[in-house]
């Protein structure tokens, strides 16, 4: 990343993202946010699995939790700490929710996440409906355009979490987790508080990304804000992209992103098709997804 | 002075007794060896020293302190680490960070980059594996990845080492070379070593002492000499004379 | 208090029982020989349940026969998969690195795809048919034919699937592969081709479970999920690869599924069905009845 290049083409992302509501018009915007909501979950999603090697399969829960908070605080305090509370809550209950499921490797650990999302999508379910409320509604948020730029803060800070984690300390320690557990405790990695770290801190920026895209769509509905194809998605998208290194979300969100604006309105399930295809040949074919394979020599930066 | 003190050791893994009331003592700077068939309690040992798994009797004390029961990385950042039988490197991890990581986590804690990396090179020269620094450990021999699984031992500023098989695999020429990488890594060192082997010859050219071990239980324990002429020690490896 | 000690919901209890046992015992011989969680299990179901669904509708064809229709295309479907995709898996030494992780988004990948051709080609709107519905007297139990002949293939499955294990050399050799694989391919076993035949029996079975339970139950493309979650739940509670332990387990979660909705309500079915399996995989991965093994 020392290169001027490289440089020069992350400034030219980031001014081009700024400038698009004044050049892009309604849609662009709607497809700028969309594009910014996904890197921000993908960034996120690869702090924990793609480091760790602990798959997520159910990262949709802080999603949708960030969503109910953002809903339920939605009038009663500023929207900015609806938001930060979202972050907050979802933050706290991977930390409550990690302490035991860290515990539990592999292919159990990767149900485990799955069953809690669809868990807490029934409690929440039920709980609404126990209430009496089928959906709530935002009423008077912010404009998509401010809402744009919150999102792109959003993935702006995931990104830069994911560089940051990639190159500190901790990130050794993911890493060293990742290639051989038992080994990295005997070298004195405190895996457990490690991994522990890792899930919390992948959890926020989603809560927060969550309480956002609340206030885009102005309402919550448990079943679309828990949907397991959120998750599903996030996952393919840094497969896709790469889960070794942070370009790859930001390849992979650009790119389905723009495969579902082509097919999403008029077929759904084609897309939701192309994406399980897609995901099976990466995973079989090219692992290191497509960073992996434009960014060969570079992979070091995160790596 | 007593570095490592087990006291009636007892490890029962269901309905069977791994290790039976073992008890014996390493000495700071010696090279302790441990003899055993298969199934002897070698690696249990190990184990239950390294906090891979925790004591159902008895009592493990270093440099005083009970070490019983606790975790593995608390163990290693007191001073103990371990290498293991079948090598465990960080396979896509470079050579270099692989003992970095070691560095940086080991008993120093060390925070800064730059001392890390130092360290690491420092290391990896010793044990002639700088010209692979960059490397993925995935590519490196299996006599290089034993190398390696003991440079990154190293890294962790160990005062106790456990050396578990590291010969296994290797050949003659290959055995040689370790002994005497050993012996030099021990004379740049304070540190003091358990080693299991089961390459008998090696065992005893390395070790100051040795215990054996035979299901489970302490046998013999002395000079290489005095073990290797142990009544108990013959009896249990070749049988009773006819 | 009567609702609970009736024959009624005992039956239902049994019957909900049988349908894990079909269900989860396929998930549970690929687990054992394989060591790969298929997270498509569900689908595989579905198709089984479409394959009946249509072949009646269309042509009248018997649900009990036209379940071999269901067992021979998901066969082969399993044959297609394994030697087309899981094979790969094991034959890249970098793949296989992480094969938990990849096996499970590829196995992912592979239900969605499922369940979405389904949804393009049929609609996802629910369906259902009406067979053997007739209703009957058990005692004090009303119940219908349908799942009183659920009930009894799922006995007569389990007989011959112990006899199977126990005499068949096929049998053996999947008992032999589930304890030990490497032992098992030295003493001789051709892996492969007992892998294969796993993989495909345990694709067949779903799709048999799917057949039969299109005579009770609504069909639709993602109907797949909550007997994927079922079918986990018993294979953890009994014990991965621990077949006969899983046909207890299937009936333990019938009996708690049955006899909880009854206590509360229907709605908490999913949050029941979830919690358990949290809690089991929380605190005891290797099942109820299962020994510990080492997971990773």
């Amino acid at each position: 990343m020392r290169r001027p290049l490289a440089l020069a083409a992350w400034l030219g992302l980031i001014a081009a993202a700024v400038l698009v509501p004044p050049l892009l018009g309604d849609y662009g915007v709607a497809v700028a946010l969309s594009l910014a909501m996904w890197v921000a979950l993908a960034e996120s999603w690869i702090v924990l699995s793609g480091m760790t090697g602990y798959v997520s399969l159910g990262h949709a829960v802080f999603y949708g939790l960030g969503a109910y908070v953002g809903v339920l605080l939605w009038n009663t305090v500023p929207s900015g700490f609806a938001i930060i509370a979202a972050g907050i809550a979802s933050g706290g209950f991977a930390v409550i929710i990690g302490y035991p499921a860290l515990r539990v490797r592999g292919p159990y650990f990767v149900m485990l996440t799955f069953g809690v999302a669809e868990l807490v999508k029934y409690v929440v379910i039920d709980l609404e409906a126990g209430l009496g409320v089928f959906s709530r509604l935002i009423l008077g948020g912010p404009s998509v355009i401010v809402l744009y730029y919150v999102m792109l803060c959003l993935a702006a800070a995931a990104t830069a979490i994911t560089f940051l984690v990639g190159r500190s300390r901790f990130g050794y320690a993911l890493r060293a987790i990742r290639e051989n557990e038992a080994a990295a405790e005997t070298i004195g990695i405190a895996v457990g508080r490690f991994k522990l770290a890792a899930f919390a801190l992948s959890a926020v920026i989603p809560g927060m990304v969550g309480a956002v895209a609340v206030a885009r769509s102005t309402y919550f509905e448990p079943l679309s804000a828990f949907d397991p194809v959120v998750s599903f998605t996030m996952v393919t998208m840094a497969v896709i992209g790469g889960s070794d290194d942070l370009r790859g979300p930001l390849l992979g969100a650009a790119f389905l992103v723009g495969l579902s604006e082509l097919l999403w309105a008029n077929a759904p399930q084609i897309y939701m098709i192309i994406l399980g295809v897609l995901l099976a040949i990466f995973v079989l074919f090219a692992p290191e997804g497509i960073a992996g394979r434009l960014f060969v020599p570079a992979r070091r930066a995160v790596s | 002075m007593t570095l490592l003190a087990v006291q009636a050791l007892s490890k029962f893994f269901g309905g069977l007794q791994a290790l039976k009331d073992i008890s014996f003592a390493a000495r700071a700077g010696e090279i302790l060896g441990i003899m055993g068939a298969n199934g002897a309690g070698k690696t249990t040992l190990f184990s239950l020293i390294a906090g891979h798994e925790r004591p159902s009797r008895g009592a493990i004390r270093f440099e005083g302190r009970r070490i019983d029961g606790m975790r593995p990385d608390r163990i290693c950042r007191a001073g103990i680490v371990r290498t293991f039988q079948i090598v465990r490197p960080f396979s896509a991890m470079s050579v270099l960070d692989n003992v970095r990581t070691a560095a940086l986590f080991g008993r120093r804690q060390e925070r800064s980059h730059a001392r890390a990396t130092a360290q690491a090179r420092e290391i990896l020269a010793e044990l002639g594996l700088a010209d692979r620094a960059e490397d993925a450990a995935a590519t490196l021999t299996l006599s290089a990845q034993k190398r390696l699984e003991i440079a990154r031992a190293l890294a962790t500023a160990p005062k106790l080492i456990l050396l578990d098989e590291v010969m296994a695999g290797l050949t003659a020429t290959e055995i040689n070379e370790f002994l005497a990488a050993i012996r030099r890594i021990k004379e740049r060192r304070d540190l003091t070593i358990l080693v299991v082997e089961h390459v008998m010859q090696a065992l005893m050219q390395l070790s100051d002492r040795v215990v054996v071990l035979h299901h489970g239980e302490l046998i013999a324990e002395g000079t290489p000499k005095a073990v290797a002429e142990d009544e108990r020690v013959i009896a249990a490896y070749l049988g009773q004379p006819t | 208090m009567q609702i609970l000690l009736s024959g009624q919901l005992l039956f239902a209890a049994l019957v909900t029982g049988a349908v894990y046992v079909l269900v989860a015992f396929g998930l549970n011989l690929v687990y054992g020989t394989l060591r790969l969680l298929n997270v498509a299990h569900g689908e595989i179901v579905m198709v089984g349940a479409y394959t009946s669904f249509w072949l009646f509708t269309l042509a009248h064809i018997s649900p009990l026969i036209s379940l071999f229709a269901a067992i021979a295309l998901a066969a082969a479907l399993g044959a297609a998969i394994y030697l087309g995709l899981v094979r790969r898996l094991f034959a890249s030494p970098r793949l296989l690195q992480r094969l938990e992780a990849n096996s499970l988004l590829l196995f992912f990948a592979f239900s969605i795809v499922l369940q979405n051709v389904a949804a393009l080609l049929f609609q996802p709107t629910p369906r259902a048919y009406q067979y053997l519905d007739r209703v009957i007297q058990l005692g004090n139990a009303s119940v219908t034919e349908n799942r009183l002949v659920i009930l009894i293939v799922a006995v007569v499955l389990c007989i011959a699937i112990i006899l199977f294990l126990r005499l068949h050399i096929y049998g053996l050799a999947i008992k032999a592969l589930i304890q030990h694989r490497e032992a098992a391919s030295v003493v001789g076993i051709d892996v492969e081709k007992v892998q294969l035949l796993s993989f495909c029996l345990g694709f067949g079975l779903a799709a048999l479970a799917g057949s039969l339970l299109s005579m009770t139950e609504q069909i639709s493309p993602f109907m797949g999920f909550p007997y994927t979650i079922a079918a986990f739940v018993v294979v953890i509670l009994g014990g991965l690869g621990n077949l006969v332990g899983g046909m207890v387990a299937s009936l333990l979660l019938g009996v708690i599924e049955t006899y909880g909705v009854a206590f509360t309500s229907s709605s908490l079915r999913s949050v029941l069905i979830y919690g358990i399996f949290i809690l089991v995989l929380m605190i005891r991965p290797q099942g109820l009845l299962g020994s510990r093994m080492i997971v990773r």
